[in-house]
Order: C-alpha cells, then structure tokens, then sequence
C-alpha cells in the first residue's frame, strides 16, 4: 500500500505522468474521502463541492507534499480542512454562532433525497448532529471508518488522548440522546 | 466494541451501516467531471515564469528599489527645493572646474618652468616697490658693512 503510493507520488511530481497519476489518485481515494465528507455535512450536492475543491487542492499542492505523513494522512487531512471550511462559510453566512450549524445540517439531513436509513439511524444522526464539529469528527471516524487513533491523531494533529476523551464524550452524548428521545 | 457495549448500550445495538446513498453512477462520472473542473482552472492558472526571468528577479528587484529610493528622495527634494538644490549643483561643479583646471597646469609644466613662473612673479612684485621705497627698507635692515659687501659682491 506504502510502496503503491509513493509510486503514485513519483508520477504525481513528474510533469510528463501526472495528468495519469491523478486520475489514478481520484479512483483510488474518491470513495473514501467522499464518505468522510458525507458524514460531516449530511447533503449530496456540498459533499460533492467539496470533494472536487479537495482534489482540486490536492492538484495545486502536489509539488509541496513533503510525505512526511501518508498520503490517505495527508488527503483526509485536506478534505477534513475543506469541509470545517465549508461548514464555516455556512454559519458565516445564516449568522449562526460558529460552534452551531446544527439547524442547517439538520435541514440538510432532513431534505436530502439521497438519506435512506431507517428511523433508529436518523435518531443517531440527529444525535450526532448536536455534538461540537471536532467530536462529530472523531466520533464518525472512529465509529464508522473505524480508523486509528494514532492515524487520526496525524490527520487532526491532536493528541491520542485528547481523541479517546472526545470519542468517549461522544459517545456518552449520543448515549444520553438516544435515550431521552425513546 | 464492549467497551462500547457497557458505556453506551443502546448506541451498540444500532447497526452500523451508512444511511446514505449517492445518485446512480455518481463515482464512475465523478473523474471525468472532476476533469473537467480541472481543465478550467489550469487555464486560470498564471503560466509558469521563464528560467531567465527567475534568476534576474533578485536583481531587478534590487534595481528597482534604488529606483524607489532615489525618485522618493531626490525628486521631491528637486520639486520642492529647486534653489537649495542649484546653489548646491553649481558649487560642486565650480570646486571640480577649478580643481580640474589646476591640476591639468601642474602636470603639464616642469620644475624649471614653475621656478621661472615663481620668479617672474618676484619681479613683478619688486617693479612695484619704488626706489625710495627700496632704499628705505635696505637702511633700516641692514648695516652699511652688508650693504658694501653685496655691492663688491656684484
């Protein structure tokens, strides 16, 4: 997996290779970055912004990847900073205080075509709505992509011990949520 | 995951699938699409400077910061204060003329030529003394013994 990447990053810094080198970049991580982005911001169409203007930035900064981390690290580090930015620039422009765009993600969770889980799994996406951005963000990466905390911790670039207290905090929210709205 | 059971259990019973779903064919066309985006913001793009022009631009950077420098000082210096400027403009080339003109003269005679022009000058400043003058001057500053002694002399 290493060795297949850094080939990639190879051919991504050869100017000759690189147009091939993306295209095999988008194929391979496209799943998996959209998925993380999904969960943050609910809706279909904004994840699909986002995921374009992650890989555009991929793009742009290609040349300046120092593979000091991963390349998986170092994209989900991108997409994850593109999304908080989106969800920024959402409660920048409805007025909302910056740690609340639980209305307008719960209008997008509520509106999207796309949403067909249950009523139990729309239960645990309100819950997980409520909580602050960066423990949603653990919480969906340890619980869902069920990721590792020392990756995480390079992606989030917070410590091992400051994400198990926030995915613990999470999930005793969630816990608490779910059982009050029985 | 037990963990997980004992602090969370109602958490734990869900079952852990994504409720989402993308439109049909969404990741097969995302590339091209993708592509396509791309296309355009290569051309918003601004080209990639010539190899010349990287190495030249320290110092046309530096070229034009003098440039900066002296329209920031001397010009406004020249617009507002055009008389302190001349008066100083016509004193340094007065004292380089004068100097110039001196030390042209200087190299171009030779010793004998300078004495001569030192001697021409004595006389002319002898011619102007007149005889009773002279004849004061020789008797009250010298004894009539020296005086003898540089007529038999001659």
């Amino acid at each position: 997996m290493k060795s297949e990447d850094s080939a990639l990053i190879a051919e991504l810094k050869d100017d000759n290779q690189r147009d091939l080198a993306f295209h095999k970049l988008v194929k391979k991580y496209q799943e998996r970055l959209y998925w993380h982005i999904r969960k943050m911001v609910l809706n279909h169409d904004d994840t699909d912004d986002i995921l374009q203007n992650t890989f555009i930035k991929v793009w742009k900064s290609i040349e300046n990847f120092r593979e000091e981390s991963s390349l998986f690290t170092w994209l989900y580090r991108i997409a994850t900073n593109e999304t908080i930015t989106f969800i920024n620039s959402k409660k920048r422009r409805t007025m909302l205080p910056l740690n609340d765009a639980t209305d307008y993600l719960r209008d997008n969770l509520i509106s999207d075509p796309y949403f067909e889980g249950d009523k139990i799994q729309m239960k645990l996406q309100e819950a997980i709505l409520l909580l602050p951005d960066k423990q949603r963000l653990v919480f969906n990466m340890k619980y869902f992509d069920e990721i590792k905390y020392e990756e995480m911790s390079q992606i989030l670039d917070t410590s091992v011990g400051a994400l198990k207290a926030s995915y613990h905090h999470a999930a005793k929210k969630i816990e608490e949520y779910l059982r009050n709205t029985d | 995951m037990s963990e997980l059971k004992n602090d969370a259990p109602k958490l734990s019973e869900i079952k852990k699938a994504h409720p989402f779903r993308v439109p049909d064919n969404y990741f097969e066309d995302f590339s091209s699409r993708l592509h396509t985006r791309l296309e355009t913001e290569k051309q918003a793009l601004p080209k990639p400077k010539s190899r010349i022009i990287r190495l030249l631009k320290p110092a046309i950077g530096l070229a034009a910061s003098f440039l900066l420098v002296f329209l920031l000082v001397f010009w406004p210096l020249k617009s507002f204060l055009p008389n302190y400027m001349a008066k100083n403009n016509s004193a340094i080339e007065t004292t380089i003329t004068e100097e110039d003109t001196y030390l042209s003269i200087l190299e171009k005679i030779d010793e004998n030529s300078f004495f001569a022009l030192l001697s021409e000058s004595s006389d002319e400043e002898i011619d102007d003394f007149n005889d009773e003058e002279l004849m004061s001057y020789v008797s009250s500053n010298f004894s009539e013994y020296e005086i003898y002694l540089e007529t038999d002399n001659e």
